[in-house]
């Protein structure tokens, strides 16, 4: 599989990732070259194993079901660009309607 | 020694190296040393790691001073909470020094990916300290601090260690919290440990390791124990998978690696070959499941929760988010983000995704074949090659994943694993990488002290 321009302009589409046009080449030729490197796993048989494999403890070790939080040295407000009456504050949603 | 001493002499350390230009501290002040020092001073009783200076890979993060995780889209971000880690080193009685330079959201193999600069190899500045840890390696390495913790993903803080020749600590998967570790890539994410010796290494992770209710990933078992390092090594089987020592091996890392194998045996290990047949898809299969994994976690960068804010041409909240991202992200940050993107894309999950999860079930598959064969530990190298040039692979990503090519594949698996110096190749550092099996984290350390005490890790090898 070879990856083109607007396969690089859709992805960034999905990825919300605003791509510069000069950057475009650039990117096409290094994507190209790690998709055909990880392409060798087409070599790895489909069979034998099971297909999931996660690292940790087998069983997730449950915490007493009371309600808590961390305790915060300042608050939202302070962190995010702007912020009001408890909410994050955004432009116009303008052209989700499009996704 | 007073800690207030301690934090002066560790701030005029602090200064040096960066007025020799290592660029490898983020932030780090003489009032917030002083703070920190003034907190262990009046501690009732000196804790197991009393005074000792600790730099952080600034993706760890802290309430004291700034995260930016080597990125521009979190330049001025100050954490409301402590990472879990941060509050145990600070409760054992350790000094939060500096958080260290690394590679932008701890992307890259040689921290010439920070939005602030290139760190520098301290014993040799045209070549990088590798990464993605590398500002905590160089600090360790140049002796700014005696230990610095670093992050590993896919061998973050094993390939620098060897690089900077100091020792460099994964522990298996769960072992320490991540909570307060920005998220790379969540099934591989651990906080792990540089330090100037095993010890110093093993009695760090000790004191930061052991269930935390605020991650659900850490193993419910207690802290692990400090190991001391074993007499000798009589009784076990140490085993050399055949596919991590290549015919076309660095000559300096082959001979690095000749010297540890007989040290090794003089010290009554017995060494047999044994195979790890998938572990060459493992660079292939981290570049599939890694950057999958970042594109869901980084999503959360967008301008909104985050600053600075990018209000693109339109006005609009998309504007907002590409824009945001698109300014904010550094162009190995944006390939991965793409990456991931594409690989977990409708048409294409299984041909990529899938196929790299069922390839990393058959790695780790041979590691449990290897142990369960009766080896105890296994042994490699840590990398192919000693440092590299700065620039030599920045062009070329697929030609920088393979400076992580024996070290990726435990990383999959959630195993522990440590790299430690073994000699100098031309004056460049060489390390071997000791694996263990999960859990086995004591045991590692422990062989791996009786290893440090023979090695002559700063002579040249031949």
């Amino acid at each position: 599989m070879s990856i083109g321009r607007d396969d690089v302009i859709h992805v960034a589409k999905l990825a919300e990732l605003a791509v510069k046009d000069e950057d475009l080449t650039r990117l096409v030729d290094q994507l190209n070259r790690i998709v055909d490197y990880v392409a060798q796993l087409d070599q790895v048989p489909a069979d034998g194993t099971s297909d999931l494999f996660l690292p940790g403890p087998d069983q997730v070790a449950l915490r007493p079901d009371v309600p808590g939080s961390v305790p915060l040295a300042r608050p939202p407000a302070a962190m995010a660009p702007e912020f009001a009456d408890g909410f994050f504050l955004v432009p116009r949603h303008g052209a989700m309607e499009d996704l | 020694m007073t800690a207030a001493a301690v934090a002066r002499a560790t701030a005029t350390r602090l200064a040096a190296a960066d007025a020799a230009g290592l660029n490898a501290t983020l932030h780090w002040s003489e009032s917030l040393l002083d703070a920190e020092a003034a907190r262990v001073d009046a501690m009732p009783a000196a804790g197991p790691l009393a005074a000792m200076p600790i730099a952080l890979k600034d993706n760890i993060v802290t309430v004291q001073a700034p995260t930016t995780c080597g990125s521009r889209i979190l330049e001025g971000y100050v954490s409301p909470y402590d990472a879990t880690a941060v509050q145990r080193l600070r409760s054992a009685g350790a000094l939060m020094a500096a958080k260290a330079n690394m590679d932008e959201f701890a992307m890259g193999s040689s921290t010439e990916h920070s939005a602030y600069g290139r760190v520098k190899h301290p014993m040799d500045p045209s070549r990088v300290p590798g990464g993605s840890s590398g500002g905590s390696a160089a600090l360790v390495a140049a002796g700014v601090v005696p230990a610095a913790l670093g992050s590993e993903t896919g061998g973050s803080v094993r390939q620098p260690a060897s690089f900077c020749g100091v020792v460099g600590v994964k522990p298996s998967y769960g072992r320490v919290s991540r909570f307060g570790l920005v998220a790379f890539g969540s099934s591989l994410d651990c906080i792990s440990v540089f330090g100037r010796t095993v010890d110093h290494a093993a009695r760090v992770l000790s004191a930061m390791s052991g269930h935390d209710p605020l991650d659900s990933t850490t193993l419910d078992r207690p802290p692990m124990a400090v190991p001391a390092a074993l007499p000798d090594l009589e009784g076990l089987r140490i085993g050399l998978p055949r596919e991590y020592f290549p015919a076309d091996l660095h000559p300096g890392v082959a001979a690095g690696m000749e010297r540890v194998k007989q040290a090794i045996r003089e010290l009554g290990a017995e060494l047999v070959e044994v195979s790890l047949p998938n572990s060459k898809f493992a660079v292939p299969t981290y570049y599939i499941v890694a950057p999958a994994e970042a594109a869901a976690n980084l999503a959360r960068y967008d301008g909104v929760r985050y600053g600075p804010r990018k209000v693109g041409p339109g006005g609009d909240i998309r504007d907002v988010y590409q824009t945001t991202r698109g300014e904010g992200f550094g162009p190995e940050v944006q390939r991965r983000i793409l990456i991931g993107t594409y690989v977990l894309s409708a048409g294409y999950y299984d041909a990529y995704y899938r196929k790299a999860q069922r390839t990393r079930a058959r790695i780790a598959d041979d590691f449990r074949r290897a142990f369960t064969g009766g080896v105890d530990l296994l042994l490699t190298p840590t990398t192919p090659t000693p440092a590299f040039r700065a620039g030599e692979k920045t062009e070329d990503p697929v030609s920088m994943y393979l400076a992580d090519i024996f070290v990726c594949a435990i990383s999959l698996a959630g195993l522990p694993a440590l790299s430690i110096p073994v000699g100098r190749s031309e004056g460049l550092p060489v390390g071997a990488q000791i694996i263990a099996p999960f859990c086995e984290d004591e045991r590692m350390l422990a062989a791996a002290g009786a290893v440090e005490r023979v090695v002559a890790a700063t002579e040249e090898v031949r």
